[in-house]
């Protein structure tokens, strides 16, 4: 019988190096296979840690579960910095204020229904764009034609995979392996 | 809904975090961490990009013998079309003189350039960057211009170095509205300087500014850079981009107020390119 404390912080270690793994092979994913001719590439990490951000708020520990969406927040952010060569944490501040508004406004909502993953990425899209904007482009921002030519197109991408993506992970969150993501 | 108010207090703990890592790295103190880091993944990064890239090329290649008549056709009918418009080109005494005025300028100037690979086209739809295999190691410096070319175009203008780490550089494309660069127009044996200036986020691709009137631009007018950013006085270390790299061609002019706008249609689409030349020795 060994010590349960360091056997605990081992497994909380794993747990944390695991989560870091998952997101950074998201974020590859993102910005590699997922890119467009046009220009957009499917937002897989900011869809993803939206629909866990509701899947935490509406689990039986909302506490724990949105820290972990919180998490997912600034280590899929982190690795997106990384491979989209923006000022590190530019996208993980974009994804935690949108997590954050996210939680905020699905309190007091049943997240099962189709139309609250689709309103809070719709919601958390825009912020994370109107966030990153401010942090990565030269001002004056145009922000008549950004809106139609970045935002409006980003966010309608952004819905389209939303609700596959929800219910996926709700089910493999759902499952042992995933339980601890 | 949360019990306590902990996940916020957490939240706003990695805001803070992440606040501080954007000032950090704007100010040049864990960049060469970042640019380690984006070494690391580079060559997983080129792989995946690679086999998307195949996996595009599966998807749009013609399939069976009509498709590749049609094809065969489409691009005979484009020959022939291209055949007539440089026969016109070629009888032009203007363009004969702009032709052997950027030879005699390429042999004065013969440019190095070094090939690389793009690893990483950026995810966000606001910026136009991409990221290219080769870095500082290889002499590439920031301001550096990237040329790239596509099948049936010459080869152009598609980005500037933005940054460079030991393996990796960032290109910030033309048609980002981040991008400036002093371009020179030609019509009829004239040469005018302007400023062309990315459009992407504004919906467009390239404009030209700056034209003064005297100069009547036309569709179709070639545009080149004119290695005269520096003398622009813009706030850009730009200045060293050779002058003569093309860039593209006027589809749609304007007048504003004293000066002529002009729409351009980038030579070599830079969402498209998969490998560049950097050119090295554009201080020659």
């Amino acid at each position: 019988m060994g010590d349960p404390q360091p056997r605990r912080l081992e497994e909380a270690l794993a747990r944390e190096l695991g989560r870091i793994l998952a997101l950074v092979t998201l974020a590859l994913i993102q910005v590699t296979l997922l890119t467009t001719p046009l220009g957009f590439a499917v937002p897989l990490v900011p869809v993803l840690v939206i629909c866990r951000t509701l899947l935490g708020v509406g689990a039986a520990f909302p506490d724990l579960g949105l820290g972990r969406a919180l998490r997912w927040a600034l280590y899929g952010g982190l690795a997106l910095d990384v491979l989209a060569a923006t000022p590190l944490g530019a996208h993980a501040l974009a994804l935690l204020l949108a997590a954050i508004l996210v939680a905020a406004l699905s309190r007091r909502l049943r997240v099962e229904r189709p139309a609250v993953p689709l309103l809070a990425v719709l919601l958390g899209t825009l912020i994370y764009e109107l966030v990153l904007a401010l942090l990565t482009q030269r001002a004056p921002i145009p922000w008549s034609s950004y809106t139609i030519v970045v935002l409006l197109p980003s966010v309608l991408v952004a819905l389209v995979p939303t609700l596959p993506l929800f219910f996926l992970l709700r089910r493999l969150l759902g499952g042992q392996l995933f339980l601890q993501l | 809904m949360p019990a306590s108010g902990r996940p916020f207090v957490l939240a706003l703990g990695l805001c803070l975090l992440a606040a501080l890592l954007v000032f950090l790295d704007r100010q040049g103190l864990i960049t060469p961490a970042r640019q380690t880091l984006q070494q690391m993944i580079a060559p997983v990064a080129q792989r995946l990009t690679a086999l998307r890239d195949g996996a595009g090329d599966l998807a749009t290649a013609p399939r069976g013998a009509a498709a590749l008549e049609a094809r065969i056709a489409a691009l005979e009918r484009e020959n022939g079309a291209l055949r007539n418009q440089l026969i016109r080109l070629e009888q032009a005494r203007v363009e004969n003189e702009f032709l052997r005025q950027q030879l005699a300028i390429q042999r004065a100037q013969p440019w190095t350039l070094l090939g690389a690979e793009v690893t990483v086209r950026s995810p966000d739809a606001g910026r136009r960057v991409l990221t290219i295999a080769r870095g500082s190691r290889e002499g590439v410096r920031p301001g550096m211009a990237v040329i790239g070319q596509l099948p049936g175009t010459p080869a152009a203008l598609v980005g500037i170095v933005e940054a460079a780490g030991p393996h990796a550089a960032e290109v910030l494309l033309i048609t980002d509205i981040a991008s400036q660069v002093s371009g020179r127009v030609m019509h009829q044996g004239r040469a005018e300087v302007g400023l062309v200036q990315g459009q992407w986020q504004r919906g467009s691709r390239l404009q030209l500014g700056q034209i003064a009137r005297s100069l009547p631009i036309a569709p179709g007018d070639p545009v080149v850079t004119a290695g005269l950013t520096a003398a622009l006085n813009l706030p850009f270390d730009l200045a060293a981009i050779p002058a003569d790299i093309p860039i593209g061609s006027v589809e749609q002019v304007r007048v504003a107020e004293q000066y002529q706008l002009a729409e351009l249609r980038p030579y070599v689409d830079p969402d498209q390119v998969r490998y560049v030349w950097v050119i090295l020795s554009q201080d020659d």
